[in-house]
């Protein structure tokens, strides 16, 4: 009891205190400061103003953000029980690099005479390009497919965003990220492992990712927020901004299915779901599904999994139906 | 003034000597006292491992003698031993380095072939003993030429000499002397180890393990490359810790597995050498502190941890050489490969041809080791139960060569051939013995590490279990 306890409590203490993760106090502050200087030069906001605007009572301590810090926490539990069954990248990796063994076309260490520099910045980018692709991917499917979007509410049910927001995640589509991170590292160590030998490495800053410090140090946590950072519109087509991110949480009908993107924006536009920044304000939900599903903590962890069975009966029962007919639309924002 | 300046001078002088005396004393292994009750000879230290050194001479003789092509009378004399001189081929004195012996005989008439392990090794073809392949080895190595089977890529040199080191040394010390042998009622230290002798029970077992490791008696007050490279022959001044000239043989040398202890602990992620013989210092005081009264079982406990110590370090001590040579033989397997591009090495004499030999040579040693390696770690009288049957199918009982045929058996004294194996299959083989040595026998120094790219990479990206959405 007491052992368990405190792995959860060193779990809950590395979210703040990890450079790995978002919720590190040093990106929450270089947020911070971003949003203050943001409002200050841009919004014409007095220091105290800004300060007052940033930290405003109605958001940080709503209703939908207590629900963020409730999930947050149950999360935490729920994934300590779940951690030891899941597949780690280490293990696919492995299983890959092993396979890569058995097939002749590609030759053991191609581009092992590359040199460490070139190794580690190929590795460095591949990896952030596809790790960014397929969260675009997994979050486009969490959208359009009905029995993933029943779990995905969950996040966007929030009616306030605070960067807590980021966690206020159904477990079962926690899975699915975790699944996604876990089979992208694999794929990307054991190719380049294989190609280019143990020289491989990641450029790092402070031991974390070079990719993932810029992004989070540059205020990723503002995405989730009550700021409205825009970025010119030639920038946006690259790069998401915060208030790109914000209009994808946006109730309003002409924001559906928009700017799924994380760091790059460009796939949204390959994929036609790109959507630059609006000045408006913009409320955030799920329309009138809200009051129901945040009916309490509960509801939100149960409904999805009501939602999942009731589907999943009503392909049993239509028995001798295809499983495509069964589901009736592959559109799925039903709101 | 004047007394200030004679303690000063002393001080100075017992400083100076700490700097420069090679040996500091507590990190010697000897010499200890006569504790025996009733000893009246002249003798004034109990230590006594001359019949272990003389194995280990006959181990690297054996090695050498199979490497030169000698004749099986000439090999079977080292493993069985012979009456008369027996000639000391390694290590032999050079330009540089003196050594005391050229004929083992002098040291110790003995042999290996008595104290070779006596389980069965399912892991060799022929379900043989632990001595009867030992023997069958040298037996098929005669019929070759210098121990090398170039059909079933195996090199005997290398299959006996690693081992004997696990079969007969490791055998002896952590099943026999350091485990049964330090039980209460065993060779007690209240009585001569044996009528006439000068040392104890105790004492003698302790020392005849400490034999069988390898250490120069003075190897603890030396770094991980002074030791390897005692071995080597490249380092008289440090080996010859008395100063007289010549490396004594009995005292100044490292052998075998010590030898390999010092070659990882050159990595500096370990300290094999002198962990272990630290051990052997440490235990070896306290029956010395016993003063030839029986072990207390204070004592006894106390002689028994550092026995434990001793024991599981030497048997990571051969998982690191198993871990090293499955990623030679990875590489080699590889190179192998690349040696096969073109049609002109299936040509005989041309220079593909014989770049693809001498690959396969290379390829055939180091499995040689890994097998040896390998195979040792099932003597020490622990049973690895399912860890000792994945290493030996990963392992194999032979190469896959590039013909796609393995020995997977023997029948009527000619092994047997599995074919349609893949070399690249092999390959993962190797990968897989890597990481069952990290799993289960936690290495460290880990030499020719072919998976550390991974799990580096993967320490470095963290942990991809997440609740997080984007």
């Amino acid at each position: 009891m007491i052992e368990w306890l405190d792995i959860i409590w060193s779990d809950l203490a590395s979210q703040f205190f990890n450079p790995k993760k978002r919720l590190f106090l040093g990106y929450l502050l270089s947020a911070s400061v971003i949003a203050t200087v943001w409002l200050c030069l841009i919004k014409r906001h007095s220091i105290g103003s800004a300060i007052r605007t940033f930290f405003d009572r109605k958001v940080w301590f709503s209703r939908s953000s207590r629900h963020d810090l409730a999930s947050f926490l149950i999360n935490r539990v729920i994934f300590f029980w779940l951690r030891p069954v899941l597949l780690t990248q280490l293990a696919i990796a492995t299983l890959i690099f092993e396979l890569l063994h058995q097939q002749t076309v590609i030759p053991l260490g191609l581009f092992e005479g590359a040199g460490y520099w070139t190794a580690a910045l190929s590795f460095t980018l591949v990896f952030f390009l596809f790790d960014d692709f397929t969260r675009f991917v997994v979050h486009f499917a969490l959208h359009r497919i009905p029995a993933l979007w029943d779990f995905h509410k969950f996040h966007h049910s929030a009616e306030t965003l605070t960067p807590l927001t980021v966690t206020r995640t159904h477990p079962v589509e926690g899975l699915v990220f975790t699944a996604r991170s876990a089979l992208v590292q694999g794929v990307t160590i054991a190719g380049f492992v294989f190609l280019f030998g143990n020289q491989v490495d990641l450029l790092t800053i402070f031991g974390v990712n070079i990719f993932v410090v810029t992004f989070h140090g540059l205020g990723s946590n503002l995405r989730h927020s009550h700021i409205a950072i825009r970025y010119p519109q030639a920038v946006e087509r690259l790069l998401m901004s915060p208030a790109q991110h914000q209009l994808h949480h946006s109730q309003s009908e002409r924001h559906y299915d928009r700017n799924f993107g994380v760091t790059l924006s460009v796939w949204d536009r390959m994929f036609g779901s790109f959507h630059h920044s609006v000045s408006e304000t913009l409320s955030f939900g799920i329309g009138k599904e809200t009051a129901r599903f945040t009916g309490s903590i509960w509801s939100m962890y149960w409904l999805p999994v009501r939602s999942l069975a009731r589907r999943l009966a009503r392909v049993c029962l239509a028995n001798a139906r295809p499983i495509t007919r069964a589901i009736p639309s592959f559109r799925a924002r039903n709101y | 003034m004047k007394q200030n300046k004679l303690l000063m001078s002393t001080v100075a002088g017992i400083a100076l000597a700490a700097i420069t005396s090679p040996a500091i004393a507590g990190d010697v292994y000897g010499p200890y006292p006569i504790t025996l009750k009733g000893y009246n000879g002249d003798k004034t230290d109990s230590v006594s491992y001359s019949g272990q050194i003389g194995r280990q001479l006959l181990h690297n003789s054996l090695k050498k003698a199979i490497g030169s092509g000698a004749s099986l009378d000439v090999t079977m004399s080292y493993f069985n031993g012979a009456d008369g001189e027996l000639a000391l081929l390694d290590p032999k004195s050079g330009d540089s380095f003196k050594v005391d012996v050229t004929d083992i005989n002098t040291v110790s008439k003995t042999n290996l072939s008595g104290k070779a392990y006596k389980g069965s090794l399912p892991g060799w073809p022929g379900n043989m003993t632990g001595k009867e392949v030992l023997e069958s080895m040298i037996n098929m190595a005669a019929a070759t030429e210098k121990g090398y089977d170039a059909t079933h890529g195996y090199d005997y040199g290398q299959l006996v000499s690693k081992f004997t080191m696990g079969g007969v040394f490791y055998h002896q010390a952590c099943d026999n002397y350091l485990d049964e042998k330090m039980n209460a009622d065993n060779k007690p230290n209240d009585k001569p180890y044996k009528d006439g002798a000068y040392y104890t029970g105790k004492e003698h077992s302790w020392d005849e393990a400490f034999g069988y490791w390898g250490a120069a008696a003075h190897g603890a007050t030396l770094s991980p490359k002074q030791n390897y490279d005692i071995t080597k022959k490249k380092n008289m001044r440090d080996a010859d810790a008395n100063g007289d000239g010549v490396v004594n043989l009995k005292s100044e040398m490292n052998y075998a597995h010590a030898y390999y202890a010092a070659g990882f602990d050159k990595g500096g992620n370990t300290s094999y050498y002198n962990t272990i013989t630290t051990a052997f210092i440490n235990g070896r005081q306290v029956i010395a502190d016993a003063n030839g009264e029986k072990l207390t079982t204070p004592q006894r406990r106390e002689v028994k941890r550092h026995a434990r110590t001793i024991c599981s370090n030497w048997e990571k001590v051969i998982a690191e050489a198993v871990f090293k040579y499955a990623g030679s033989v990875y590489s080699n397997i590889e190179a192998v490969k690349a040696t096969m591009g073109g049609n002109m090495w299936r040509v005989n004499g041309s220079a593909e041809e014989a770049e693809h030999q001498a690959a396969l040579r290379k390829y055939a040693k180091y499995w040689g080791e890994l097998a040896g390696f390998s195979l040792s770690l099932h003597t020490s009288g622990v049973d690895l139960g399912e860890i000792g049957v994945k290493m030996d199918r990963l392992v194999g009982m032979g190469p896959v060569m590039p013909d796609g045929t393995q020995v997977n058996g023997m029948s009527n004294g000619a092994y047997t051939l599995a074919n349609g194996e893949s070399m690249d299959g092999f390959a993962v083989h190797m990968l897989k013995l890597q990481n069952l040595m990290v799993e289960e026998f936690g290495v460290e120094a880990r030499n020719n590490d072919k998976i550390s790219g991974i799990s580096n990479l993967a320490e470095v990206l963290g942990s991809g279990n997440s609740a997080e959405n984007d």
